[in-house]
């Protein structure tokens, strides 16, 4: 459950310097100021960090699905080799699910409607792999649906036959689909009730553990953090503040903010007095440095406290 | 953990098509479409068991009423008007000519309300500049006084004709209503998962977001069907219509010409009103109804 135990471990993903900015009338937002981290074969890395804190912008920066009034004004993003921002739109279309895929935030809407289960998930085999012939797709949708524990005859259902946690497994198995190499699951269980976050937080971990895929996983919910993944990405204001394996960012906190978030779980030994801070969080329209990230422990990077 | 996984078992078994038997269970619907398959079948069956050249001028006595008065005779059930046509004759093809104005007019403004409100809706940008302003700019034309205009030009009008000078002026709502509703559907999270997934423009907008619109698509159709019904019956009751073929609206014109009303000859102008009657509330049923699927809430509690 740490890193990967050989000396050089790939690099699935390598992020170096990504900068988005959103246009506003009131000027530019810089939602992301700098981001680089890796991410390596096999490995879950978790992204945390307070609502507006930019990472959802980052993963949609990676997949490059940054919309309108948002831009990417610079940085790279490497996945398996290739350069995703210098992609042009149909190449970028091959790689987006074949190689990399989101397990979007809230599946309440992200099924169609009015689409059975299986020919939702056909219809991304197919716009990748082409025409296939009914009974190899049948065989493959049973087999993802297996993947993911739920039972065959779903296939056949419509989305609001499902429960939230199914309908959640479904949009696990489409984004495993095809054979890819990352997965961004952006909260995926942040939506639903304890008992089946728990099921899908596990459902996904064992997909993943099977497949040999690299995840990042989104989410501000820090016990589920500490359960899910291998390292951990801390960000405030567009940075990243802190990244180290799991059980080292537990133990010996570094950055200011991080120890306030982990300390924000609530304990169920002792009663925490509850710590407002006073601080709000910084204009995101002023630019700021990008902190340096400076090694405290092996793979434990911390940016200097009065940097952000 | 497989015991965690509840069994959807239970609400599989009614549950499939169930929204579509609903539709069934609509009563305005029913009803509706009972109403418009009548004026249908007058046309099928009664040009097989009627003589149709019976609506040419004089072919028959002037100026009979209907069987059941003094003077009527059973060989003009309804009766004649004042140039010797049979009004059963006028009816059997004259509503058929009206339902395929209807049909006409709701296909070409369905299709380019299609083309154009999803292009202005999903695509945005300039596309979507120019189409708004082009349907604002078609809504706001008074259509009547235009059309009257045109059709006084177009001498040798015949029904399909005019049916496509309607269909000029009805598309702008269609395309308005559906470029909304596209607006809406193009944030749901499955089209933005559809375009992650590299789904073609073309597969969006027709694969994954026109199913969700049907009921939407299948109102509007029938809503500028009747519509632009009401404005050929309106062209052809000021006797700009075609001269030739026997529609609704032109016995109308001709009755209102010859004085049926003063002259008490009721049956001359009260059977095509009868037929357009029918054939408005028909179309209404059927709009409400559709309305009542696309938009539970409307649902009263009386099923």
């Amino acid at each position: 459950m740490s890193e990967p135990e050989n000396a050089t471990p790939r690099k699935v993903l390598e992020v170096k310097d990504l900068r988005v900015h959103y246009a506003t009338p009131r000027g530019e937002v810089i939602a992301v100021n700098g981001v680089g981290f890796d991410v390596y074969r096999g490995e879950t890395l978790g992204l945390v960090g307070e609502s507006g804190c930019g990472k959802s912008t980052t993963a949609m920066a990676i997949l490059r699905l940054v919309q309108p009034p948002g831009r990417i004004v610079e940085g790279q993003v490497t996945l398996d080799g290739t350069d995703m921002l210098a992609l042009g739109e149909r190449r970028l279309r091959d790689v987006r699910w074949q190689k990399i895929s989101l397990i979007p935030q809230g599946s309440m809407n992200s099924l169609n409607p009015v689409m059975r289960i299986r020919d939702q998930i056909a219809d991304g085999i197919e716009t990748h792999q082409g025409r296939q012939p009914r009974s190899v797709l049948k065989a493959r949708i049973g087999e993802l649906l297996d993947l993911v524990h739920l039972p065959g005859r779903v296939a056949d259902m419509y989305p609001h036959e499902l429960s939230g946690g199914m309908k959640q497994r479904v949009c696990i198995a489409m984004a495993i689909a095809l054979d890819l190499s990352l997965i961004i699951a952006d909260e995926p269980t942040s939506a639903l009730e304890v008992v089946v976050q728990r099921v899908v937080a596990e459902t996904l971990l064992e997909v993943k553990g099977r497949l040999g895929v690299s995840m990042i996983l989104i989410g501000h919910d820090m016990g589920l953090q500490a359960q899910l993944v291998d390292r951990i990405a801390v960000m405030y204001a567009g940075n990243i503040v802190e990244i180290a394996p799991v059980k080292a960012l537990f133990a010996a906190p570094q950055h200011p903010y991080t120890q306030r978030l982990i300390a924000s779980v609530p304990s169920i030994r002792e009663r925490k007095p509850l710590i407002v801070s006073e601080e709000r969080t910084p204009d995101l329209r002023q630019p700021r440095p990008t902190p340096v990230l400076r090694q405290v422990a092996p793979g434990h990077l911390v940016a200097e406290a009065a940097d952000v | 953990m497989a015991t965690l996984i509840a069994d959807p078992g239970a609400t599989h078994k009614d549950a499939p098509g169930r929204r579509w038997t609903m539709i069934w269970l609509n009563r305005k619907l029913i009803a509706g479409g009972l109403m418009i398959g009548a004026i249908v079948l007058l046309g099928i069956i009664g040009r097989l068991i009627w003589d149709t050249d019976l609506a040419r001028v004089a072919s028959s006595p002037l100026n009979l009423p209907p069987f059941w008065l003094e003077g009527g005779t059973l060989d003009h059930p309804l009766g004649t008007e004042n140039s010797g046509r049979d009004m059963l004759a006028l009816i059997v093809t004259g509503a058929p000519a009206t339902l395929r104005v209807g049909l006409i007019v709701g296909l070409v403004s369905i299709s380019l309300g299609i083309l154009l409100g999803f292009t202005g809706g999903y695509l945005g940008g300039w596309p979507d500049y120019v189409i708004r302003i082009l349907s604002d700019t078609a809504l706001t034309i008074p259509t009547l006084a235009i059309l009257i205009v045109i059709s006084s030009y177009v001498r040798e009008i015949d029904v399909t004709t005019m049916a496509l000078i309607v269909a000029i002026f009805a598309w702008a709502g269609p395309t308005r209503v559906i470029r909304a509703q596209v607006l809406t559907l193009r944030e749901q999270g499955y089209v933005r998962m559809a375009r992650i997934s590299g789904l073609s423009t073309f597969d969006i907008m027709f694969k994954e977001m026109m199913p969700n619109l049907l009921p939407y698509l299948a109102a509007s159709f029938v809503g500028s069907a009747s519509g632009g019904i009401l404005a050929a019956v309106g062209l052809e009751a000021l006797g700009l219509g075609p001269q030739r073929i026997p529609t609704l609206g032109m016995t109308i014109y001709y009755a209102l010409e010859g004085s049926a009303i003063l002259r008490g000859m009721w049956w001359w102008w009260g059977a095509p009103t009868l037929i357009l009657v029918i054939v408005f509330i028909g179309f209404f049923l059927i709009t409400i109804g559709l309305d009542e699927i696309a938009n539970p809430r409307l649902r009263g509690g009386d099923k």
